[in-house]
């Protein structure tokens, strides 16, 4: 078998949640079949400015062929794009438009695809959102199996992803609450579909004690893994934190691990220590109390697995659908959604023992039966065995035509996000495979 | 197929973090609805934070910028004056030549009044000034300390949160040994006493004991041969005084581990 996995950007040091995402799935699939990455030469994610060099190269040890990407983003005009869709009526040429402007724009890319189609059996595409997968998908629809890392954002509200989540073969998917909210946006239940989510490099064995010593902190913390950003609402956890240590005088201390997108209050017990590598990130998790995950929008927090998978509870900000529904599903965690509750659960699992234990076991336990390496691979492959016995169904629904592209009759994305139900989903029905 | 383990159900914890808020808050209101209530209060009543702490400084820049024209007597012979004594002297024998056009007596009244007044203002500025910037002192000082005694009772109320919390927790994992009694009990209804209480119960074993104890002494002083009875009592105060001889067969009260285990003493509350 020969797979393709095609992703935005790509490389051992590249950290985005869905390249991180696409990057382990494709070095756990290259034991089972034949693996190529196919991605664009940009290293950042914001201009997608070619950075790195065209052509083949390897990455821990998987061929990776890079095309570079024609334009780069201008934000103004991306985010004049952007309000026009998702704010307003609009026509569908404004939203192609749009995914123009959002890249990262790569012909090349999309050309290699269709000529070499039929050397692979089955084409991974991460990241809907993006230009490579909406022109790869459509381009190569009998092939495509989507792994969409949506998040609940006014993207999934516009009209032309709908025949891509339609025309896929099969999606993967990162959660139940994604899948709920792809299919309530497009109705796309057809389309045979697993929620696997992604595994993690998580070491046989951590020294928390190197951890405290090589940074000097002795008092048991709460950890924040991740970028320092408002929109990952860090904003709110310092105002939170604050808040609760002017009332626990005694209680944990805050350690920040990440790049700062924001300023970060200066506090005597707020630590930031700006990026970790690997093993001290995991040293840093096993030596945490918790780890809390304050963000609005995750399609799955990979942080959080490797949380649960080294014995630790989490607490997420309950306002995350996708963040709730693990933590309930997991019993492995607590959640807010105002300073009360944020103070009660972290004041609770800070002081309750058994139920810091408890929670970290269940956590243990979660990861080993729905994120263990083999359980992810098994699904994968299940999904492959699967389509390979079914017929590749209809062609993808074709554009409208040049005039009715530009008709504006399209509603704003965003109206059409608030018809789509939200929540965490609690109970799933194995045979349906829904929300029960 | 349920996803969720079944041992710790954290839905069931969180409705048990809502109703703790709920209880602490006494009503239960919204974020929201709180956020607009701050904000109607400050609108509609006097903010004791609007005395500033620099008013006093600002009420002194002010007093020292202003230019306060001088005072001065005003007296019935004012209007005459000159430095030349000639001028003066004219004016004087002139006087009632001016009285036949107008009379200048309460002008010079008034004015001399005026002046009086300008005396006894200056005055009580100057008290003014003394009370303000003591008020302000104060009224400072008094903001730092309420500002401190809230936090030492938000600090010590999490305190005591705290401890109540731990004593639970640590209630909850207190470890027995197989076959040994029950934990003490906190007294219950009567009616449990009357019963016979919960099977193994230390307080209801030692209330039997003692009843036995008092039938016996009652028993030994009727009887002759007083030193039975009184080997039976030394038996008594050797066993502590909970158990009867005969009730070796009791179970006995297995302490709790020591404080440093996962159990700490609570078993004694």
């Amino acid at each position: 078998m020969k797979l393709a996995v095609v992703v935005q950007r790509y490389g051992a040091d590249i950290n985005g949640g869905a390249e991180q995402h696409a990057r382990y799935i494709a070095e756990r699939l290259a034991k089972h079949a034949e693996v190529e990455v196919v991605t664009t030469c940009a290293r950042d994610y914001v201009s997608w400015r070619n950075e790195l060099a065209p052509g083949l190269e390897t990455v821990n040890g998987i061929p990776v062929r890079r095309f570079p990407v024609t334009r780069e983003r201008h934000p103004i005009e991306f985010g004049r794009r952007s309000q026009k869709v998702f704010d307003s009526v609009h026509s569908v040429a404004d939203e192609l438009a749009w995914l123009d402007s959002e890249g990262p724009t790569s012909p090349a890319l999309v050309r290699y695809l269709q000529a070499s189609a039929d050397s692979f059996d089955f084409v991974l595409f991460f990241s809907y959102r993006y230009y490579h997968a909406w022109h790869g998908v459509r381009r190569l629809a009998s092939r495509a199996v989507l792994v969409p890392t949506a998040e609940r954002d006014p993207a999934i509200g516009l009209s032309i992803f709908g025949p891509v989540f339609r025309g896929a073969r099969g999606i993967m998917y990162n959660s139940y609450e994604e899948r709920a909210m792809i299919q309530a946006a497009t109705h796309n239940e057809r389309v045979p579909g697993v929620v696997v989510g992604v595994g993690s490099e998580v070491p046989a064995r951590t020294e928390p004690t190197r951890f405290r010593r090589r940074h000097k902190i002795s008092r048991p913390f709460a950890i924040y893994i991740g970028r320092l950003d408002a929109n990952k609402g860090c904003g709110e956890l310092f105002d939170y934190f604050q808040r609760y240590a002017a009332t626990f005088p005694r209680g944990l201390d805050l350690v920040l691990v990440g790049k700062p997108i924001m300023p970060v209050p200066k506090h005597h017990r707020i630590h930031h220590l700006g990026y970790l590598s690997d093993e001290d990130k995991f040293d840093a998790l096993a030596a945490a109390d918790l780890l809390i995950m304050p963000s609005y929008f995750e399609s799955l927090s990979m942080v959080a697995l490797e949380a649960w998978a080294l014995g630790r509870p989490v607490l997420a900000n309950g306002r995350c659908d996708v963040l709730k529904g693990q933590c309930i599903r997991s019993n492995a965690g607590l959640y807010y959604e105002s300073y009360e509750e944020f103070a009660e659960t972290l004041y609770s699992l800070e002081s309750n023992g058994p139920l810091h234990a408890r929670l970290g076991r269940n956590g243990r336990e979660y990861f080993a039966r729905h994120y263990a390496w083999p359980v992810i691979e098994k699904k994968y492959l299940d999904m492959f065995a699967q389509l390979k016995k079914q017929n590749a169904s209809a062609a993808i629904e074709p554009l409208p035509s040049w005039l009715a592209r530009r008709r504006r009759e399209v509603p704003a994305a965003n109206d059409i996000l608030s018809r789509v139900p939200s929540g965490a989903v609690v109970r799933v029905d194995s045979r349906q495979g829904r929300i029960a | 197929m349920d996803v969720r383990n079944d041992s710790v159900d954290v839905e069931q914890i969180m409705k048990q973090v809502r109703a703790r808020i709920r209880e602490k808050r006494g009503v239960d209101y919204t974020e929201e609805e709180i956020r607009e209530l701050a904000s109607v209060k400050l609108e509609r009543f006097l903010d004791p934070k609007g005395v500033r702490s620099d008013l006093l400084e600002q009420y002194r820049s002010r007093r020292e910028a202003s230019t306060t024209p001088r005072n001065y007597a005003f007296e019935d012979t004012t209007i005459y004056e000159s430095s030349r004594p000639f001028l003066r002297a004219l004016r004087k024998l002139l006087n009632p030549i001016l009285k036949l056009f107008f009379n200048p007596t309460p002008v010079v009244e008034s004015l001399h009044i005026q002046s009086k007044l300008n005396d006894s203002y200056n005055q009580a500025e100057a008290l003014y000034y003394e009370l303000i910037h003591n008020l302000v002192l104060e009224t400072t000082r008094l903001g730092i300390e309420v500002k401190n005694l809230k936090m030492r009772v938000e600090s010590m109320s999490s305190r005591l949160d705290f401890d109540e919390r731990r004593a639970r927790a640590l209630e909850g994992v207190v470890q027995y040994r197989p076959g040994a009694v029950a934990p003490l009990q906190p007294p219950a209804g009567g009616g449990d006493r009357e019963r016979g209480g919960p099977v193994g119960s230390v307080s209801n074993q030692a209330a039997e004991a003692e009843r036995r104890n008092r039938r016996r002494r009652r028993r030994g002083r009727r009887r002759p041969g007083g030193h039975q009875s009184a080997n039976g009592e030394r038996q008594a105060a050797a066993n502590g005084g909970d158990a009867a001889p005969g009730d070796a067969g009791g179970a006995s009260f297995e302490p709790p581990p020591p404080a440093g285990d996962a159990g700490g003493g609570s078993a004694e509350s």
